[in-house]
């Protein structure tokens, strides 16, 4: 399981300096990455892991990150370390009384089959999925794959106090209260800004998937 | 290095916060043609189609054999691909060649072939193009019509000061998804206030669309998305036939649909195959043509951003538009999503469908201010209706638009917001204070308004389901309640479901809830002279925006 760094770096150096419009001086060419068939040229390799098996907890909520999270991606598209959002989901999910387990989802980058995979495993039956740009929904296995509990489509828009608040929401929905959805957001201009960010990031994220080995357990087992 | 002034004063210009990138075909990251788009080719044995674009049957994936048994013309398609694509091109501009002659000769190509063809014209062609391909002789207009809160009541006034100001169609959707009954409610009862005959829609996760179109809390369907590469329909739990099988579920109770697709999606989804946003979209609209719909909202849609970025990329939304047209399709032009930080650009992009006119210019046009817009944003907001007017007016173009008046506004929003609140008490869902239908009469947008009990609306859009509550019982409720002119209209939209008339090609209703489609009012635009002219009374009600100076003040 090898890392290409420098890879990395370069390609997130051309990236801040295409998207970060203000920053990169007039003029400067960047280079083409035509014939290139790979954000990373490595894939990382997860067959030694073990494979998430269905919780029976009751109180167990499982969230499913994305194939890239940690790993070739370590920052959501508005630079919040993934280590930091994983902390405040389960912290949310802890202080209401739950348990938070992590797996890392193989199979799919869809946010929303993510979180159904989640809840499916969860011994409660709730589930919350993550990309690694951010983008989050919270899910109840017994749901259609695209209706949902909670989504949080606009990534960018996304701090630390709203991940917590979705661990809490998620295990409220555990405890069967009545929940009151975490306040929509919206930031019209977000997509000019950064929607090709966003491509680059799953794509990112999807050239890791490696559908035989499904879902594994990621952290805490 | 020192900094030139005039170049730090452009770097700050808002065109600069838009993202760009370079063409890297190997991701999808480019417009009108990659090198690895197929080379166009057929071939028919014994009535079908055995190869399509390079490839042979047996390497079809599950679009191209789709797009081979039910979208090509196969009794065509040989002496289709045998003009050459620089004719067609020629022929789709030219003024003495009609548009039946051009769809007729179009039904035979390929979508590697339409590729070919549309590369062929520039900007101002395709719009030539889409001036005399649309499938409707007079363009239309569509409003999103969402807010921050899910608000009910400002859904009902918004949507009724919409169909007010001329929109034909009128779709919502919801920050928190459970919403969906009452904002489809809200919605249905405010369009018959504002103007009689407006379809809407409540664009939701499939299932629940289609059971609220069967419901009769709509009266049209937008959201089937379709997608140009298998990996995307197989990520979304898809395949065309699961598409078709969806449209004909709507067909079968009467409602309009159409569906939705747009350059951009594939590369979102990591899946481009290397291919064109142009070529990709080809592939949808070949789906959406084969699976039976009347017509599709296409331009990128979301995805904007992504053509937006490359070079070329909004001369390809224009095009793959046109696509959709020379293919018989009703297209509803995007222009929907936010797509620049600048003015001046964003303008510009949504002239090119402005201009020529389609079928809906916007699909759909923020008929709320943007903070509101829970499509994250459109092209266009409430706050431009003043410059759309005035763009009418300056160029005598139909956006689909007209002026409005203070009075009626507030008198229409009241109305709605009334009505829905009745309705709602009848209905025994969450309450609507006064002081709420108040607020929301005055407001521009949900900073004005008090906040709802969300807790009770969710419980009361459960409800709504569970007890299994129709377009009927609004009709009842609102009858009940001394609402009987707006029971009248609902019931009328209500009657289209059962004479099936507005499920024809690109139909809207006028005021009399008669059927204006591309079948009993096609476009027959044949050059200057023919086709959709502003004139008459709609020329004097463009004419007529506020702010007009008195000489007589002076």
């Amino acid at each position: 399981m090898q890392i290409n760094d420098e890879l990395i770096k370069k390609i997130s150096q051309i990236l801040a300096e295409e998207l970060g419009g203000e920053k990169s001086q007039s003029g400067s060419a960047v280079p083409s990455l035509s014939g290139r068939d790979r954000i990373n040229e490595k894939k990382s390799d997860y067959s030694s892991y073990p494979k998430a098996n269905k919780g029976t907890n009751p109180k167990e909520i499982v969230i499913g990150v994305g194939a890239a999270f940690q790993r070739e991606i370590k920052r959501t598209i508005c630079n919040i370390p993934l280590d930091d959002v994983l902390k405040n989901i389960k912290a949310g999910i802890e202080e209401e009384g739950m348990v938070a387990r992590v797996v890392k989802i193989l199979d799919t980058s869809d946010v929303c089959f993510m979180a159904l995979e989640a809840a499916k495993l969860s011994g409660s039956g709730i589930g919350v999925g993550i990309q690694s740009k951010g983008t989050t929904v919270i899910h109840q296995r017994d749901l259609y794959p695209l209706s949902n509990l909670e989504l949080f489509p606009q990534a960018p828009l996304m701090t630390l106090e709203t991940y917590r608040a979705i661990g809490k929401n998620a295990a409220k929905y555990v405890k069967g209260e009545q929940v009151v959805p975490i306040p929509c957001t919206n930031d019209p201009m977000s997509r000019p800004k950064f929607q090709v960010k966003a491509a680059l990031m799953h794509i990112a994220e999807t050239e890791q998937l490696d559908p035989k080995l499904g879902i594994i357990e990621w952290e805490g087992k | 290095m020192e900094r030139s002034k005039r170049i730090e004063t452009l770097d700050k210009r808002a065109v600069n916060l838009d993202g760009f990138i370079n063409e890297w075909p190997e991701m999808g990251f480019v417009a009108m043609s990659s090198p690895y788009d197929p080379k166009p080719s057929v071939k028919v044995v014994d009535g079908k189609i055995v190869e399509l674009d390079g490839k042979q049957r047996n390497e079809f994936d599950f679009i191209d054999q789709f797009i081979a048994d039910y979208a090509i013309d196969i009794k065509k398609t040989e002496a289709s691909m045998a003009v050459s694509s620089l004719q067609i091109a020629r022929m789709i501009t030219d003024i003495n060649v009609s548009r039946r002659e051009v769809v007729e000769l179009i039904a035979g190509i390929t979508p590697a072939k339409m590729v070919e063809v549309m590369n062929y014209l520039n900007v101002v062609e395709l719009m030539m193009g889409m001036q005399k391909i649309r499938a409707r002789k007079m363009p239309g207009n569509q409003a999103h019509i969402t807010n921050l809160k899910d608000d009910p009541v400002q859904i009902a006034a918004d949507g009724a000061e919409g169909a007010y100001r001329g929109f034909a169609e009128e779709e919502t959707t919801m920050g928190v998804a459970r919403y969906a009954p009452l904002s489809a409610i809200a919605l249905l009862i405010g369009s018959q206030v504002g103007r009689p005959g407006v379809l809407t829609q409540c664009s939701a996760e499939e299932a629940t669309e289609l059971e609220l179109g069967i419901r009769g809390l709509t009266t049209y369907a937008e959201t089937l998305s379709v997608y140009g590469t298998e990996n995307v329909f197989v990520d979304g739990d898809d395949t065309p036939y699961s598409k078709a099988f969806l449209n004909s579920a709507y067909a079968s109770r009467g409602l309009k649909v159409r569906f939705t697709s747009g350059a951009g999606s594939e590369v979102l989804m990591g899946s481009s195959e290397k291919k064109s946003m142009l070529y990709l979209e080809c592939r949808c609209l070949y789906v959406t043509k084969g699976a039976g719909s009347q017509g599709i909202q296409n331009g990128s849609v979301s995805c904007i951003g992504i053509p937006g970025a490359v070079p070329a990329g909004i001369r390809e939304v224009l095009a793959e538009n046109l696509v959709a047209a020379l293919l018989g399709l009703e297209c509803a032009s995007s222009n929907d999503q936010s797509f620049s930080n600048s003015d001046m650009r964003r303008t510009a992009r949504t002239m090119l469908q402005f201009l020529p006119g389609t079928d809906f210019i916007f699909s759909g046009y923020a008929a709320e201010p943007n903070y509101d817009n829970m499509f994250a944003g459109s092209n266009f907001d409430a706050e431009d209706f003043d410059d759309y007017n005035v763009l009418q007016r300056d160029m005598q173009v139909d956006g689909g638009l007209r002026p409005v008046t203070e009075e009626e506004v507030i008198r229409v929003r009241n109305k709605a917001a009334k009505a829905v609140q009745a309705v709602f008490k009848n209905l025994g869902l969450s309450p609507i204070t006064d002081e709420q239908v108040e607020r929301v009469t005055y407001a521009h947008g949900s900073k004005d308004t008090p906040p709802r009990d969300v807790t009770a609306d969710l419980m009361a859009a459960e409800d709504v389901l569970k007890r299994g509550i129709t377009g009927v019982d609004i009709v009842r409720a609102l009858a009940e309640t001394g609402y009987e002119d707006i029971a009248d209209n609902v019931l009328s939209m209500l009657k289209q479901r059962v004479v099936g008339d507005y499920m024809q090609t690109s139909a809207i209703l006028d005021k009399d809830f008669n059927v204006l489609s591309g079948v009993n009012t096609p476009n027959d635009y044949m050059g200057p002279g023919t086709g959709y002219r502003v004139e008459g009374s709609r020329w004097e009600e463009i004419k007529n925006i506020p702010h007009i100076i008195n000489p007589q003040d002076i």
